[in-house]
């Protein structure tokens, strides 16, 4: 990445600067939270299945961990560098920060490219970064969970090496479990329904009747069809949802007038997520171009897909009819595109609020795996909608009273949550 | 013997003409009599006045009237009757012959006179059945009295046995043999007799010597030139005399090796000799199907079998028939001889089908996939776990069926369509497909397709083409004919419509414009195609109306298709799928076999979940036996549907849950479970793969080459249904990645999935823009981009340009991902580069193990993918994009695609220069980089530069003359450049001249350096020769015509 000009973590280091301006932070408080609290990098001999040995170089990024141990992924990924990750530390500080949960931010993982590495290896690359970082993680100090290139299996075989080097059982010191094994119920839900949580607190602040609403819903995964379910529930219309066809390698927006009918549209829909054209044709939706899903004249629109879905080129396509946008996706809209969509008075939900749902729920996983007691999913959900509900008005509040974006009200908000628990505990 | 003899072919014949009620009853009462009679003789123990008695009163029942008939055989005046014996005037008589002489005779007569027939009152099958009465006759009189002379003998030697010694009286089995002999079979004996100087010969017994050089008059006097056998003839010896002195030979033999010994060479002798007429007809070139196999059945069902051939006749009669049947490839007879026993044949040709008289091959797919069974067949015994592969039943049709069918029906023009405009071809292809559809096969082929109906009835077909040139010259005809599935059901009627009509398609296919286009490239159209088919049981299941394999592939024995570095090409690879294997043969657009590196199977091509769930396979093919038809049908559903009546299912799927893929329990409810295809349960196993890996690394090691398989299974059996070369094969030799290439003259460079090769002088770079494609609107237009590229194809210089382009070349339904062009639609380039713009981490699956890429290996064309967003590969899109297009110029009414194809000349880019793209297997690294012109073509060029600024006749140049380095094409940057000038001036203009040169020396000095970097003094040698050098061919005037280092003139303007 630094070759070409763009640094991940020069930049998050940059967007803490500003909010650090307006929050007026002190030299030294700049000082700790521009740089991770603790960095570890170690190798990772491991035995491959030849007999040979294998160095791998593995790290973890604890940026900050005043408000809680360190909550992060663990990444595989050949083209690693260490600014990556502490750019996404940090970000995970202020994720866990707006949410109000009590963890901080961490990141860490292997330069590996697990194509290369047969399944005994992996498990062995788990065990050895367990082993050389055991002491310094844990359910009381970070948490690690998965992230790019890693699955539920490889946090398996981490906890159980984990538990073998502590010599008990701490299913709370890895996240991402699969239910039955420590995982918690509704992690499947949590995201999207997250997402209509602070569309639902949204709507109220702008004093819209949810019922009376309709919606354009960018993606169709696992994250848009459990938002277009809690918005349907409250009564909400989605007239569309867009999905990449895998046959055509491009993107479709299925259109109806009346709203789309989830359970009708999920049975048309293969795993990845593809429509079947010719059965949505027969149901009478409409087939559109992938990117008409933000011409429509709708009340809100979700990008729950990809990253830039809105940019300064599409922003200006947006229909006046547009009170509110909430941004499902990581990073959805684009700088240039928040200012545009400023100037055009839309109410957006930034991302790292908007789908905090995901990380809410590992923390409950934490919590219940801590307890060694698990809730019901209804309770799972109720707590998450709390959770997610005073975390947005608190930022709603924030924003409100000093006229500003939520976005920046989210940043600020973190920031000075982080802040105040690094003052009381007497570090600065 | 004739034909219907054999008893097997005797049977499907009667069951064949059914409808003639009557001859069927004739036919079976022959059978009935020859079976007696067979059993008669086969009975060893019953004494000959007995057997033949039953021989004779077997006779009537088998003649039309038998009440009227009565039958006499007489033999050495010995006579037997039937009971009713009385001699009429209707008779029958077929001689009774031991070794030409008659002994004597079977006569039949009817006892009253019947109606007129063939032969007076007689049927001409009466008479062949006569006659083939006979001739076992004379066999069995033969056998029967050669055994009883042994037996006296053998009683006689036992007595002797306590007197070592040979009494004059007491002679031994082979010399009561040598006598029988010689009154009965003077050749046989003369044969023998041959064998046994063989054998003294080599046991080096001097007095065989002494003998033949006594009794065998050498031609010429001996001696009389040291020279014979090196540089003259060995003079000729009269081996004929050797009849005259077998005795003595005999007698030799008798002295110098032990009794017994020569009994048992005898004995050996004796048998191997029975081979004869197989051996001979094996040798026989072209001989017709029906007496080869006669021949065959002949020596089978009289001997013990193979066995009784000596070894050599054994390699000789198997290299024979390897031969006729398969190839008359060297390297394929080599290895089929240390596979194919003659015994193989026997129930081999039980499965060919085709004209009897024919002379026709079975093509080279049934090769490939037979000498593969023969050799697995024979590793089997060394590893248990080849025992898990079978072969599914198989039947020929022979290639020259084709063409009967194309004379019994006078379609003779269709071999001459060949000849047509491509274009022409394509518009004719349907009705030429036609006109073999309704085409009449031969009555002997539809006989022998019943017999393949009735062999696989209740089993789905495919007919597969099995084309003569695809195996002897190394072509890869794969995906250019045709193979059909059929389901095989219906009536018999239905049925043999269905593979007949499947039939014509495969012959049509044979005529069609691709293969006719391959074949004009290859220069094998004058070769007439000869398509046999091979047609084979489909491996599978039935599962509910559907039939299909639980898994099926291909696999490689090399893997041109690494997505590890710790993957070895050796390491081989299988595309695997579950239903028929063509979707793992074919390419199909957003759906994925199972990769799978048999030495490595940890090592997937997919390890995350999510990769694993997107890139499984989503759609199966199948066949329809209710429909009748090949489908495509949903996977998932499908197996939702039948969940444990799927075959194998646990061993196929895994199950999808929360964001992980596991492995199906006995207690998996699969119709309420999310599976996807992974193969875990099969891959884990070992024993699949522990089968393929050793089936792989057999058949390319027996064969001697890479091979490409396709399989199938029930999930019992792991069945191999094709086997033949991996084309990629060829031996490329590895040239390094130059290293001293200037930064602006390499326009790209990779260092993924590269195969070993090298391109030169590429004068053209077509390229279409990758970002331009993808933003093409619509489908025409992209089709659009297909024929832009195609035109090129024809108007460019056959292999000087190169095809780089967006994704997959060849894309079919999906478009967007790559340039929808055919193979004759890039068949000239030299190149084909595939970029890969990484789309979110998206690796595009390379054109690999299709027909394609097959086809780009075979025609040696290179194919390398480009991933220009990688690290440290070098990407010159300015190059690329900002060169001057000449697509317009070639083609005005495409201009207005300029902005998609881009036309790039080299020597655009550089001056006079062109491409070389140098690639490194090995390495795993591919630079390509323009090339300014060869030294010495440079130096050359110079050359003619100062011929045409050289003022000739002021200066009194006569000639000049080039030599060396520039004139030998060796010329380095360094060289410099020798020439040589006939002057006839005198001192005061030579220099002038020289003044002029050295000047002329200066300028190209510098512009070598500019070129180089070098500087060469003087680099402009002038030698000058005067007329008297000319004439006396003195001084450097030598090199003028020397035949060493010529010099060559260069004509002044």
């Amino acid at each position: 990445m630094a070759e070409k000009g763009f640094n991940a973590y020069k930049m998050a280091q940059a967007q803490f600067d500003d909010v650090a301006d307006k929050l007026d932070l002190d030299e030294s408080t700049r000082e700790l939270l521009r740089k991770p609290m603790r960095e570890y990098h170690f190798t990772i001999p491991v035995k491959m299945d030849d007999g040979s040995a294998k160095v791998f170089q593995g790290y973890r990024v604890q940026h900050n961990d005043a408000r809680g141990p360190c909550k992060g992924g663990i990444r595989f990924h050949p083209q690693e560098t260490a600014d990556t990750v502490r750019a996404l530390a940090m970000w995970m500080t202020w994720k866990c920060a707006v949410a109000d949960i009590p963890l901080g931010g961490g990141k860490g993982g292997v330069i590996c490219d697990p194509h290369d590495l047969s399944d005994r290896e992996q498990e062995r690359l788990c065990r050895g970064w367990i082993r050389q970082i055991s002491k310094n993680i844990g359910p009381v100090e970070d948490v690690p969970a998965p992230d790019v290139m890693t699955s539920a299996q490889h946090m398996l075989w981490m906890m159980d090496e984990y538990e073998h080097i502590e010599g008990g059982k701490y299913p709370g010191a890895i996240t991402g479990k699969p239910v039955g094994h420590g995982g918690s119920l509704g992690r499947t839900e949590a995201t999207g329904y997250g997402v209509i949580y602070t569309v639902r607190e949204a709507l109220k602040e702008l004093e819209i009747d949810i019922t009376k609403t309709t919606a354009a819903v960018q993606g169709f995964g696992n994250v848009a069809q459990h938002a277009v379910e809690l918005f349907t529930e409250y009564g909400g219309k989605v007239v569309l949802v867009s999905c990449w066809d895998q046959d055509d390698s491009k993107a479709y927006s299925y259109y109806r007038k009346d709203g789309i009918d989830l359970e009708e549209l999920r049975g048309i829909t293969d795993r990845y997520g593809t429509v079947d054209k010719e059965k949505a044709k027969e149901l009478g939706y409409e087939r559109l171009p992938g990117d008409d899903w933000l011409k429509q004249d709708v009340d809100i629109l979700i990008p729950a897909a990809l990253e830039n879905a809105i940019t300064g080129d599409n922003a200006d396509e947006i229909k006046d009819t547009v009170k509110l946008i909430a941004a499902g996706a990581n990073g959805p809209i684009t700088p240039e595109a928040d200012d545009i969509l400023e100037e055009k008075d839309m109410m957006v939900i930034p991302d790292f609020l908007c789908n905090a749902g995901g990380v809410i729920c590992s923390y409950f996983e934490q919590v219940q795996n801590n307890m060694n007691y698990y809730w019901p999913k209804e309770e799972v959900i109720g707590k998450l909608d709390d959770k997610m509900t005073s975390a947005f008005y608190k930022v709603m509040e924030l924003a409100k009273r000093k006229d500003i974006p939520l976005k920046d009200a989210a940043y600020m908000i973190s920031i000075d949550k982080v802040v105040e628990a690094c003052k009381l505990r007497g570090w600065i | 013997m004739d034909q219907e003899v054999e008893r097997g072919n005797l049977s499907e014949e009667i069951i064949n003409k059914s409808s003639e009620s009557d001859e069927l009853t004739e036919r079976v009462k022959e059978l009935n009599c020859l079976y007696g009679i067979t059993e008669i003789v086969k009975d060893k123990e019953i004494p000959v006045d007995d057997a033949l008695q039953r021989v004779v009163e077997l006779l009537p029942p088998a003649w039309k009237y038998s009440e009227k008939t009565c039958a006499r055989l007489s033999i050495n005046g010995e006579e037997f009757f039937t009971e009713n014996f009385e001699e009429t005037p209707w008779k029958l008589v077929s001689e009774i012959k031991i070794s030409d002489e008659v002994v004597g005779k079977v006569e039949v007569f009817y006892r009253e006179e019947m109606p007129e027939a063939d032969i007076g009152p007689f049927l001409k099958d009466e008479k062949r059945l006569l006659n083939a009465i006979t001739e076992l006759l004379s066999k069995f009189i033969e056998e029967k009295r050669v055994r009883e002379e042994l037996k006296k003998h053998r009683k006689e030697s036992v007595q002797g046995e306590k007197i070592p010694t040979d009494g004059p009286s007491g002679k031994r089995d082979w010399e009561v043999i040598i006598e029988l002999l010689m009154k009965t079979d003077p050749r046989t004996l003369l044969r023998i007799t041959r064998k046994m100087v063989y054998h003294l010969y080599r046991t080096q017994n001097r007095k065989i010597n002494d003998l033949l050089s006594n009794v065998c008059p050498i031609d010429r006097g001996p001696g009389d030139s040291q020279w014979c056998g090196i540089n003259m003839p060995n003079p000729r010896q009269d081996i004929e005399s050797l009849k005259r002195v077998q005795e003595q030979v005999f007698d030799v033999a008798k002295e110098s090796i032990p009794s017994e010994e020569i009994s048992s060479l005898f004995h050996r002798w004796l048998r191997e000799d029975k081979a004869r007429p197989l051996l001979l007809a094996s040798q026989r070139i072209g001989i017709p199907l029906v007496e080869i196999t006669d021949e065959l059945n002949r020596f089978f069902e009289t001997t013990e079998g193979s066995g009784a051939l000596a070894p050599e006749d054994s390699l000789s009669i198997c290299s024979a028939l390897t031969k006729r049947f398969f190839t008359d490839r060297l390297e394929f007879i080599n290895i089929a001889k240390k596979y194919m026993m003659v015994d193989d044949f026997v129930p081999l040709l039980k499965h060919v089908i085709g004209p009897a008289q024919g002379a026709g091959k079975l093509g080279g797919k049934a090769s490939g996939i037979y000498l593969a069974r023969k050799i697995i067949e024979s590793e089997m015994e060394k590893e248990d776990i080849l025992e898990m592969v079978d072969f599914p039943k198989s039947w020929h049709i022979t290639s020259d069926t084709m063409m009967d069918l194309i004379q019994y029906n006078d379609l003779d023009e269709v071999i001459h369509l060949k000849y047509l405009d491509p274009n022409e071809i394509r518009q004719e292809q349907p009705f030429l497909e036609q006109i073999f559809k309704n085409a009449v096969f031969t009555a002997e082929v539809v006989e022998g397709l019943k017999r393949v109906l009735r062999d696989l009835e209740g089993k789905p077909i495919i007919v597969r083409s099995s084309s003569l040139l695809e195996d002897s010259f190394g072509a890869a005809f794969s995906g250019k004919y045709k193979s059909l599935f059929l389901a095989n059901t219906g009536t018999e009627e239905e049925r043999l419509n269905a593979l007949m009509n499947a039939m014509a398609e495969v012959y049509a296919s044979t005529l069609g414009p691709d293969p006719i286009e391959y074949r004009r490239e290859k220069g094998l159209l004058d070769v007439n195609e000869e398509m046999g088919i091979l047609i084979q049981e489909v491996v599978g299941e039935r599962v509910g109306d559907y039939f299909f394999p639980a898994y099926a592939g291909v696999a490689f024995s090399r893997n041109e298709f690494r997505w590890s570095p710790r993957i070895r090409r050796e390491d081989g690879i299988i595309r695997l799928v579950t239903g028929l294997g063509t979707r793992a043969v074919d390419r199909v657009s957003s759906d994925y076999p199972t990769l799978v590196s048999p030495n490595r199977p940890e090592l997937r091509v997919n390890t995350l979940v999510e990769e694993q769930v997107k890139y499984s396979q989503r759609y199966m093919d199948v066949i329809n036996l209710k429909k009748g038809i090949i489908e495509t049908v949903d996977a998932c559903r499908l197996i939702k549907e039948y969940g444990d009546d799927f075959p194998e299912i646990k061993n196929i799927v895994s199950l999808y849950e929360g964001d992980q893929l596991k492995r199906p329990s006995v207690l998996t409810d699969y119709h309420n479970s999310d599976s996807v295809i992974t193969f875990a349960g099969l891959l884990k196993d070992k024993k699949f793969l522990e089968a393929m890996r050793r089936v792989l690394h057999t058949l390319e090691q027996k064969m001697d080459i890479p091979v490409d398989l396709e399989f199938a299974s029930n999930g019992e059996k792991l069945y191999l249904l094709q086997c033949r070369p991996q084309s990629q094969s060829q031996k490329m030799e590895r040239k390094p990645i130059p290293l001293d290439i200037k930064k602006n003259r390499k326009l790209f460079s990779a260092n993924r999935y590269v195969t070993t090769g090298y391109v030169d002088n590429i004068e053209y770079i077509v390229y279409v823009v990758p970002e331009a494609y993808v933003q093409l609107e619509s489908r025409n237009e992209m089709e659009r981009v297909a024929r832009v590229v195609s035109k090129l194809n024809q108007e460019l210089p056959r292999r000087k340009f190169i095809l780089m382009g967006p994704g997959r070349w060849g894309s079919k339904g999906d478009i967007k991902l790559g340039v929808p062009v055919i193979y004759r639609d890039i068949n000239r380039t030299s190149l084909l580069i595939e970029i890969a713009r990484e789309k979110g981490g998206y690796l595009p699956e390379l054109s690999f193990g299709t027909h394609f890429f097959q086809d780009l290996v075979e025609a040696n064309i290179s194919y390398l993918p480009l991933y220009p967003d990688e690290d440290g590969t070098i990407y010159n899109e300015g190059l690329l994009t900002m060169s001057k297009n000449r697509l317009g110029d070639l083609f005005p009414e495409y201009e207005d695609m300029s902005h998609v194809v881009r036309v790039i000349r080299a020597s655009d880019l550089i001056k006079g220069g062109t491409l070389e793209v140098v690639m490194d297997g090995e390495a795993n690294e591919a630079l390509a980089y323009l090339k300014p012109p060869d030294h010495w073509v440079w130096r050359m060029e110079k050359v003619h530069e100062i011929a045409k600024e050289l003022d000739a006749d002021f200066y009194e140049v006569e000639a000049l003359y080039v030599l060396g380095s520039t004139k030998e094409g060796t010329a380095g940057p360094r060289s410099d450049i020798d020439i040589i000038l006939h002057y006839k001036g005198g001192e005061e203009k030579k220099e002038k001249l020289l003044s002029w040169l050295d000047h002329k020396s200066r300028q190209i000095e510098e512009e070598n350096k500019e070129r180089t970097g070098f500087h060469v003094d003087n680099i402009l040698d002038v030698h000058i020769v005067t007329d008297e050098d000319m004439e006396k061919r003195t001084s450097w005037a030598c090199h003028i015509d020397s035949p060493y280092h010529s010099a060559r003139e260069i004509p002044l303007d």
